[in-house]
């Protein structure tokens, strides 16, 4: 009996661990290596160049720019369509006619492809017709035609709030469900007991929410550093960089200038990060689940 | 929480009436880039370009769908990218399956350890492999086919696939397992004869999921992928740019024929992708 456990187990493990052994861990040993080397993505041969690839990360007056804006598109990430959706979510975890519909409308954008996402918030933000600057036109009677993508001071903001739209729907469905958890009969006891509707939130259910923070703050650091397609589509980290982060940064060294080694360095720091905040999240997942088993 | 709390009628109010407006407002600001997209696609260009994107048209205009849909290369791109979507839909549940069935079933010393390190591979950034990958598929000549997408593809979607897989056997009785095994059931018999059967809302929500995910995207053939016959809708509609770049209405129209099977698997499966996307809430 046990053996042909062991037998089975081996049989039905056999595909899924080569396949994602082979071209998803080693892989990633071999980014390891090439941060090592100055391979330029056609050349067979390369050479060793020790940690130069990483000392020219201290250097790259590029890289630190993309780490700034990474930075700043991963707060902007994290508050924004966290706050929202979770407002969203306090608005429909109610009985409202259409809540049905409220809920599509927010999270359809989520189906969206990050192309289809920047194309539609190209349109909006162009100069001469687009909604924004006709919004802004009506309103204020005024000529307005900024162009938001292609400041470099609005560029990067532009494509965050393009990104927050997309976004807010998942942290919404995310704490939707946490809500669902929340006991209807302690909030009951609560407003018998006085407390005002502020109260009940910031004391009662914000707290007991906690589990889907954790859960949608991970989501968006970890989406945000992964964040490539709508840049790439909406403004190619441009004008100036001033919209580069490190998913495009690297990106960029690799496939644009073909540094594939210096790339490959830029990847491995970028997956510290992301290890780093996995770590974190796992750590206080750890903790939520022993709080709120 | 509210929904065990019926207001009780006492005197009047004011804040169902309330929220409903807000939300209202907000839905409709939330409804107006898509909306964009869909007024565009419906104008000729002339009209656009008089500043009147934004506004309900007159007449329905249907030239530029007749123009997107008649454009060779948007067939293509089309049918490449199912080519690349079912295979990898199919092949990343498959493997999801399999390694789901005894990370839930079959437990040995070492798989939860086992398990955390296969689903810690939804986490990271893709950029962290791409140059390997690149080398890699370039080696063995594959590179500007949809071999490479497919199979990277199938690989990043074993984390998800055996996290949702694990969990759902986990639902199932293990009692059901051991009664077909003392009737002479084999371990895959009772895979695919008596687990897999109760597993189809899993199986739907994975295939939701995988569908829109690798239908999207956006990364991997652009990477592996170079001559015009080999891209997907989604690269395509970015190389087609250029030759409407004033056609605002057909891009729209173009943006709209993307995004149809997407937001036709996402109507009809709705309540399975927000489960997905619940349950699973990892995947980016």
């Amino acid at each position: 009996m046990n053996r042909q456990n062991r037998i089975w187990r081996t049989a039905l493990l056999a595909a899924p661990l080569a396949v994602f052994g082979l071209f998803v861990v080693w892989p990633l040993m071999s980014s390891f290596y090439y941060s090592f080397t100055n391979w330029n993505g056609f050349n067979p041969n390369y050479d060793f160049v020790g940690f130069a690839n990483f000392g020219k990360i201290v250097t790259d007056r590029l890289f630190l720019n993309a780490t700034i804006n990474t930075a700043i598109w991963m707060v902007a990430a994290i508050v924004l369509p966290t706050a929202l959706g979770l407002g969203l979510a306090l608005l429909l975890d109610r009985k409202l006619p259409g809540a049905r519909f409220f809920k599509s409308v927010f999270y359809l954008p989520i189906c969206l492809s990050a192309v289809i996402v920047g194309q539609i918030w190209i349109w909006i933000y162009q100069p001469d017709w687009g909604l924004l600057n006709t919004v802004l036109r009506h309103v204020t009677g005024a000529e307005h035609n900024w162009a938001w993508l292609a400041r470099p001071n609005t560029a990067l903001w532009s494509v965050i709030v393009a990104w927050s739209w997309q976004q807010t729907g998942l942290s919404m469905v995310i704490y939707l469900a946490g809500l669902t958890g929340i006991p209807g009969d302690l909030l009951e006891v609560c407003e018998i007991e006085g407390a005002s509707p502020w109260q009940r939130l910031r004391r009662v259910v914000l707290p007991l929410l906690t589990p889907s923070t954790v859960v949608v703050v991970a989501l968006s650091v970890i989406n945000s550093l992964k964040g490539f397609d709508i840049l790439y589509i909406m403004t190619g980290g441009g004008p100036f960089n001033s919209s580069d982060t490190l998913a495009m940064h690297m990106y960029n060294e690799s496939f644009a200038k073909f540094r594939m080694g210096y790339g490959s360095a830029i990847s491995v720091v970028l997956f510290l990060i992301a290890m780093v905040v996995i770590g974190l999240y796992f750590r206080q997942l750890r903790k939520v689940d022993r709080i709120y088993g | 929480m509210a929904e065990s709390t019926p207001m009780p009628a006492r005197r009047f109010d004011p804040w169902p009436a309330t929220i409903f407006v807000m939300l209202a407002v907000l839905a409709v600001l939330f409804l107006l880039p898509t909306a964009g997209v869909v007024l565009s696609s419906l104008k000729t260009t002339h009209d656009i370009s008089m500043g009147d994107l934004w506004s309900l048209p007159a007449t329905l205009y249907l030239g530029n769908f007749r123009e997107a849909l008649s454009n060779p290369s948007v067939h293509r791109y089309l049918l490449n990218t199912l080519l690349v979507t079912l295979p990898a839909t199919t092949g990343s549940i498959t493997l999801g399956v399999l390694a789901g069935y005894v990370f839930a079933k079959l437990p040995f010393r070492g798989s939860n350890a086992l398990f955390l390190v296969l689903v810690a591979g939804m986490f990271f950034p893709p950029q962290a492999i791409l140059v390997p990958l690149f080398r890699m598929f370039n080696a063995v000549g594959l590179i500007d086919t949809l071999w490479p997408v497919i199979v990277v593809h199938t690989a990043l979607g074993i984390p998800i696939c055996t996290l949702l897989m694990r969990n759902f056997f986990a639902t199932v009785p293990n009692a059901l397992r051991e009664a077909a095994i003392m009737e002479g059931a084999s371990e895959w018999q009772v895979l695919t004869r008596v687990v897999l059967p109760l597993s189809l809302p899993a199986l739907a929500v994975l295939a939701v999921l995988q569908f829109t995910w690798i239908w999207n995207d956006f990364l991997w053939p652009l990477i592996f992928t170079k001559s015009d016959d080999k891209r997907t809708i989604m690269i395509g509609i970015v190389n087609l740019k250029g030759q409407y770049s004033v056609a605002w209405g057909v891009q729209g129209a173009l943006s709209l024929v993307a995004s149809l099977p997407t937001l036709a698997v996402f109507l009809f499966f709705q309540r399975y992708f927000i489960k997905g996307m619940t349950m699973g809430a990892v995947k980016g």
